[in-house]
């Protein structure tokens, strides 16, 4: 609205001519009217922003004009031109909100001052709008903010997979979300707000929470913890934790929340069984293969034996009954392995000498090493006397390192190399026994040496059970020892078996 | 005159088993404990047959088999397979070398499971010889 936009309005044209003289003269645009009625007109064409207007005219006076003015138009300021001593009329018409009054005949210093007041109450109106619009806008925009923060957060509630209870500072659930229903079999509708956290949840729960409202901040959030919520037909695993709220320092409320663990423990189960049942399916086939191996031989021996008795051929029958003993041999020992690995054993100290168990393996295997080309080295402190250890599960343990070793050196693929196996025994300290399996053969890659005690695991195909090493490991460990392997693929492997033994007075 | 059979396998079980029953049936057996001898006695003996495993250390049979029918001069004499390994196993392995590289090698004439019976085993050897 333009300030300096001034309507008169008087029926006494001279007034009129004199006062827009000298108001154009202080720089406002300046429209008469010699009438109320004309000076409605004008007002709807020009907006002016004030209006001085006489009382008394003829047809519509001042007060009517002022009323129209102020009905339709309320922010146009209204001073009225009174008569002089007329101050009952003045009075009505400040009533009527007219913003000043002038006395006739009318003074240009109390004109001045009346214009100044107007335009003042225009500025300050304007601002006063400015300020409610903003305010207004700020309210609005606050509003719209806090409620999506709050359809946000309730949304998150409602959708979460945890179950979340929260409740006030005395108690009361206000908070119970779809999960939390499901979890603890009960409609919200039920509980908000009319239940207490000890009527809902299991005296577990309850008490972590009643402890919690108890001790307020020394407590701290209770981390999360199992337990069983006992529902109507079935139990529910669940892991929750809780921590109180606070405004300040004051517990506003508290708040849990809830994991259903059944699905995932089933998972778990399931993942468990089937990785149990490959792992059953690889070492039953793996078994039956070897034995399948052992199989073949004894038939062979069989077939031998009946061939040379039908022709008394008692060098062939020989040879025959050798290959059938030799796999009964073979079953032996994995039955042996398979039994040593299946069951637990507590080692039985006997006093024995370690040299005598040593020197038993390297011999049971000094004929198949000598068939292969490969040197069997002795390497035994001969000052080793009497101990007492268990010397059944030292012999299955050199017996699967040293065969172990053969194998590595009849697979190696590098015939250049004299191949040889080192076995060593001495004492180290004054309560252990290191005995040491070493070959020059082909050596592991990395990835094997991390699967070498994995259960069945064997590089040898069908001529091993995957077993040897597990056994090994097992025996070690009962025995409470130790194990560590060196390896260098192509270079060889070195076992160092570490065992503690009783001393022999 | 004796057809002779070249037995290769590192098992002396399955050596002697194999040995007898061409002994019984009338052939000259050649024996050899790995696929390295077992090649050099094919070039140097060139039997009418081989019988030969396949799982032998360092990979030695894999490679003799190979080895076998690549050569013009040994490709001809027939080959019985003597595994513990399922046939269909050992046709996977080969068709896995082929993909790495190898250009395919024909199937062996005659491919027999551990524990295999004399009587087949005879069989299958005067089918493939007489």
């Amino acid at each position: 609205m333009k300030m300096n936009k001034i309507l008169l309005i008087d029926d006494e044209e001279d007034i009129l001519d004199v006062l827009s003289l000298s108001l154009r003269s202080d720089g406002y645009e300046v429209f008469t009217s010699t009438s109320g009625e004309k000076g409605l007109e004008e007002i709807e064409k020009e907006s002016p922003s004030i209006v001085l207007t006489d009382l008394k005219m003829p047809g519509m006076d001042g007060l009517d004009v002022l009323e129209r003015v102020k009905a339709t138009n309320p922010d146009i300021e209204v001073i009225v031109i009174t008569g002089h001593g007329d101050m009952d009329s003045a009075i009505d018409a400040l009533r009527y909100g007219a913003s000043d009054f002038v006395n006739k005949p009318v003074s240009e210093a109390a004109l001045h001052i009346a214009l100044k007041r107007a335009r003042e109450k225009i500025v300050i109106r304007e601002k006063l709008r400015a300020y409610t619009l903003d305010l207004e806008n700020m309210c609005q925009i606050a509003i719209g903010e806090v409620k999506r923060k709050s359809d946000f957060q309730d949304k998150l509630i409602t959708s979460s997979n945890d179950g979340i209870v929260a409740t006030d500072e005395n108690g009361i659930v206000v908070i119970f979300n779809p999960e939390a229903e499901a979890i603890f079999g009960i409609p919200r509708i039920d509980v908000v707000r009319k239940a207490y956290y000890a009527d809902l949840f299991p005296a577990e729960i309850a008490d972590v929470f009643g402890l919690m409202f108890d001790n307020g901040k020394k407590m701290g959030d209770v981390g999360w913890k199992e337990v069983i919520i006992h529902r109507n037909e079935s139990d529910v695993p669940v892991r929750f934790s809780a921590t109180l709220l606070y405004d300040g320092e004051d517990i506003i409320g508290s708040v849990g929340f809830f994991q259903d663990l059944s699905e995932i423990n089933r998972l778990e189960s399931e993942l468990v069984k089937s990785e149990r049942l490959a792992a059953i399916g690889q070492t039953v086939s793996r078994l039956a293969h070897y034995i399948k191996n052992i199989l073949a031989g004894l038939k062979g021996g069989t077939y031998i034996v009946n061939i040379s008795l039908d022709k008394n051929d008692t060098d062939k029958l020989r040879t025959g009954w050798h290959m059938v003993e030799r796999n009964v041999g073979r079953i032996s020992y994995l039955v042996a392995d398979l039994l040593a690995y299946s069951r637990e054993r507590e080692p039985e100290y006997r006093i024995c000498l370690p040299n005598d168990i040593v020197e038993d393996v390297c011999e049971l295997l000094d004929g198949m090493a000598m068939e292969n080309q490969i040197e069997v080295e002795r390497d035994f402190d001969p000052s080793i006397k009497e101990i007492s250890m268990d010397p059944d599960m030292v012999h299955r343990i050199l017996l699967n390192l040293v065969s172990n070793a053969v194998d590595a050196c009849i697979f190696d693929l590098d015939e250049t190399k004299q191949h040889k196996v080192r076995v060593g025994a001495r004492l180290e300290g004054d309560n252990l026994i290191r005995f040491e399996v070493a070959d020059n053969g082909c050596g592991m890659r990395e990835e094997i040496k991390k699967k070498i005690f994995s259960a069945f695991f064997s590089t040898k195909g069908g001529k091993g059970t995957g077993l040897g090493l597990l056994v090994v490991q097992k025996l070690v460990q009962e025995h409470n020892g130790i194990i560590d392997i060196l390896s260098e693929l192509g270079e060889g492997s070195t076992f160092i078996v570490r065992l503690p033994y009783g001393k022999v007075e | 005159m004796s057809k002779r059979v070249l037995a290769v396998d590192d098992d002396p079980d399955i050596v002697m088993f194999v040995k007898t029953v061409l002994e019984e049936n009338g052939y000259i057996p050649l024996i050899a404990k790995n696929g390295e001898t077992g090649l050099s006695m094919a070039r140097d003996e060139s039997p009418d047959l081989i019988i030969m495993d396949v799982l032998m250390p360092r990979q030695s049979g894999i490679r003799m088999y190979r080895e076998l029918k690549d050569d013009e001069t040994l490709r001809n004499i027939p080959v019985i397979i003597l595994s513990g390994i399922a046939r269909r196993t050992f046709l996977r392995s080969q068709e896995a070398l082929s993909e790495f590289g190898d250009h395919p090698v024909p199937e062996p004439e005659a491919y027999m499971e551990k524990p295999v019976e004399p009587a087949e085993l005879a069989e299958t050897v005067k089918n493939l010889i007489d």
